[in-house]
């Protein structure tokens, strides 16, 4: 064990210790206010723990790698990630908690007045979230597999163990403050590097504005070397991929239940709101600073190791390349690794960037920190979400209704540690990089979800039948693109598996329409709840009035 | 309880709505509109920056952030215009959904 291990073990091991510590503390908190009404978290705050819960390891580990493999065309991932809380908090989030329900099934269940519709939702939450999870355990792979220098497979079935220990344990409420310190821990972890990054390279402390310069330099290596610029483009697909990607990244971000939920917790519409936008700004800051890195990297990697003696490489090589994830191969047999020569996957340029600067141990522990802060912070919120479908929207509500609280909490338990264990076996040997497979995830939230979210708010003839064949249809069609894409080799206009969101989409909305105009109109009662949500919580519609409430009542505490 | 008009209730949903209408149009244009016209645009250079590679690195995320804040006050300051009150608000959806 050298001195790197105990540093980052040691600063993995305090971070976990400050999250179970509050969330210790909140709990015996929670007990005694929990009848209290009014209680809500304030929107900065709940804007930093939707920023914890959204930042997975594939935004930490994975985005700038990926920008920097893919130049231009990464850039999809940053604006989709991002444009999709403007969906989502102009959308979609106000209405849904005025509607006020405990999770996503359960509004789509009552909404369209259909128990069907509810199971379709739960199933779909179970897959969406699973697939989700594999992305992040794999994330977690890397991240442990290079802290204790075993294979990246290895390090997976340690973050299972990890993963589902944490979430089982903890995480069932009172979760919001543990995510504050998370994003404190996992915003700082990813800035220090950058900035030094940026001090050494160009001078200035601040990525953001110095980057320029770095982007310029690459430009002039890559036409020294004849290869295609990093900044041109459509060189890895076409301007529809890039499209059809970035609609399906905002649309499955507006769509995603672990996602939507956070918005349950928030006092009212308005704070919605003002949640909405903390949280993109919390969570712009490390998506901002994702094509720094990228170019800081490539840069480094192009002119300090890139040239170096095959025989004379700096030293981190070495224990990357023992992980997988690293191929640095002199095919050319001249003794110099050449920049063509160096394969590095998408996964670990963020890990490996602390090393690359040489930015010393200490830095390095953060950001295995930061990685798992990442990583776990998300887990918890998927597999919260899982359990919540299964032991709530399946498992009470449709069999067994006189199920105790015991009973339930049992089964939400028992289903967090089997969907763990399911999704690190997948994980094992991802099906691909981790930014691919969540965006998978994002194609069947944005297929599914977000339809039916979108037209049960904002159409009051969207039915049953409607919301039913449209959930159907626009999962089938999702799934079936990314198998075509995948594996078939089927794609339109050039659009592959990660963009399949956009036809899952199109067809869960058109099918909606169609079979709703087709069925019978919903009751006017279910019409009046939907136009209801047009207004502020004090205005209330009924019988084709708008009323509202003025009365100077006190709040009933004991409710 | 008052009964409000059908007229001023409808202007507030009209309201809220037109300004969403209105930033959804922005955030598409900084994020769709610079890809669909990423070639002609990567001539243009801002910061050293090509614009196009600016755009999808900052500029649209830095849009959205902006529309985001700007709905908030924007939202808030027309539920004031109308006569809803925040507190109240908060009393009423207060025990509507479970505490996370």
């Amino acid at each position: 064990m050298d001195v790197q291990f105990l540093v980052s073990f040691a600063l993995i091991a305090a971070t976990f210790g400050l999250y179970i510590g509050i969330a210790i503390y909140n709990k015996a908190k929670a007990t005694s206010d929990f009848y209290v009404a009014g209680r809500g978290v304030p929107p900065v705050f709940n804007g930093m723990a939707i920023g914890a819960d959204w930042m997975s390891a594939a935004s930490f580990i994975g985005m700038a790698g990926t920008v920097m493999v893919l130049g231009y065309d990464g850039l999809a991932y940053i604006m989709g990630w991002t444009g999709g809380y403007l969906l989502l908090t102009f959308l979609l989030a106000p209405q849904l908690r005025k509607y006020g329900r405990y999770t996503v099934p359960e509004f789509i269940g009552d909404r369209y007045r259909s128990d069907t519709a509810r199971l379709i939702a739960a199933v779909a939450t179970i897959i969406i979230s699973f697939t989700y999870s594999v992305g992040q355990l794999s994330g977690s792979g890397v991240v442990i597999g290079r802290l204790l220098e075993v294979n990246a497979a290895v390090g997976t079935l340690i973050g299972v163990v990890l993963i589902a220990f944490y979430s089982a344990l903890g995480g069932m409420k009172g979760i919001t403050w543990t995510q504050v310190a998370q994003y404190i821990v996992l915003i700082t972890a990813y800035l220090i590097p950058v900035i030094f990054m940026a001090l050494q390279l160009t001078g200035n402390p601040m990525p953001w504005v110095s980057y320029g310069q770095v982007i310029d330099e690459l430009r002039v290596l890559d036409q020294e070397l004849g290869i295609t610029e990093y900044v041109v483009p459509f060189t890895e697909g076409t301007k529809w991929q890039f499209l059809a990607l970035m609609f399906t990244l905002m649309a499955g971000t507006a769509g995603l239940p672990h996602v939507i939920v956070r918005f349950y917790t928030v006092s009212t519409m308005k704070a919605a709101r003002w949640s909405g936008a903390w949280a993109l700004l919390f969570i712009g800051l490390l998506y901002l600073s994702a094509p720094a890195y990228a170019a800081f990297s490539r840069f480094i990697l192009m002119t300090q190791v890139a040239g170096s003696a095959i025989n004379d490489l700096p030293a981190w090589t070495a224990s990357w390349v023992d992980t997988g994830l690293l191929s640095v191969a002199d095919t050319d047999g001249d003794g110099v690794l050449q920049w063509q020569e160096i394969v590095i996957s998408n996964d670990i340029v963020v890990m490996a960037t602390p090393e690359i600067a040489n930015l010393g141990i200490f830095v390095i522990g953060l950001m295995a920190a930061g990685a798992m802060a990442a990583a776990l912070s998300t887990a918890g919120g998927l597999m919260i979400a899982i359990s919540a479908a299964l032991s709530h929207d399946i498992y009470y509500r449709s069999i067994n209704p006189n199920a105790s609280e015991k009973k339930r909490l049992l089964v939400g338990r028992w289903s967090i540690v089997l969907a763990t264990v399911i999704a690190g076996l997948i994980a094992l040997n991802p099906p691909g990089a981790i930014t691919q497979i969540v965006a998978w995830a994002f194609a069947l939230a944005s297929g599914s979800f977000f339809p039916a979210l979108l037209l049960g708010v904002w159409w009051k003839r969207s039915n049953g039948p409607g919301v039913i064949a449209g959930m159907i249809v626009g999962l089938s069609v999702t799934l079936g693109y990314i198998f075509a894409a995948k594996y078939g080799g089927f794609t339109v206009l050039g659009i592959i598996d990660t963009g399949a969101g956009v036809f899952g989409a199109a067809a869960a909305i058109l099918t909606n329409i169609i079979v709703s105009l087709a069925t019978k109109e919903p009751t006017r009662e279910a019409q009046e709840e939907v136009i209801d949500l047009r207004y502020p919580e004090q205005m209330t519609y009924r019988d084709g009035e708008v009323w509202m409430d003025d009365s100077q009542d006190v709040p009933d505490s004991t409710k | 309880m008052k009964k409000i008009e059908k007229k001023v209730a409808d202007g507030y949903f009209r309201a809220r709505t037109t300004m969403i209408v209105i930033y959804l149009a922005i955030g598409f244009l900084v994020s769709y509109g610079v890809v669909l016209f990423a070639e002609p645009l990567s001539t243009i250079t801002f910061n050293h920056f090509p614009l196009h590679y600016y755009m999808g690195a900052q500029g649209a995320v830095l849009t959205f952030i902006i529309l985001l804040f700007v709905n908030a006050v924007v939202s808030d300051k027309i539920d004031k215009k109308y006569g809803i009150d925040a507190k109240k608000n908060e009393s009423i959806s207060a025990g509507k959904t479970l505490d996370h």
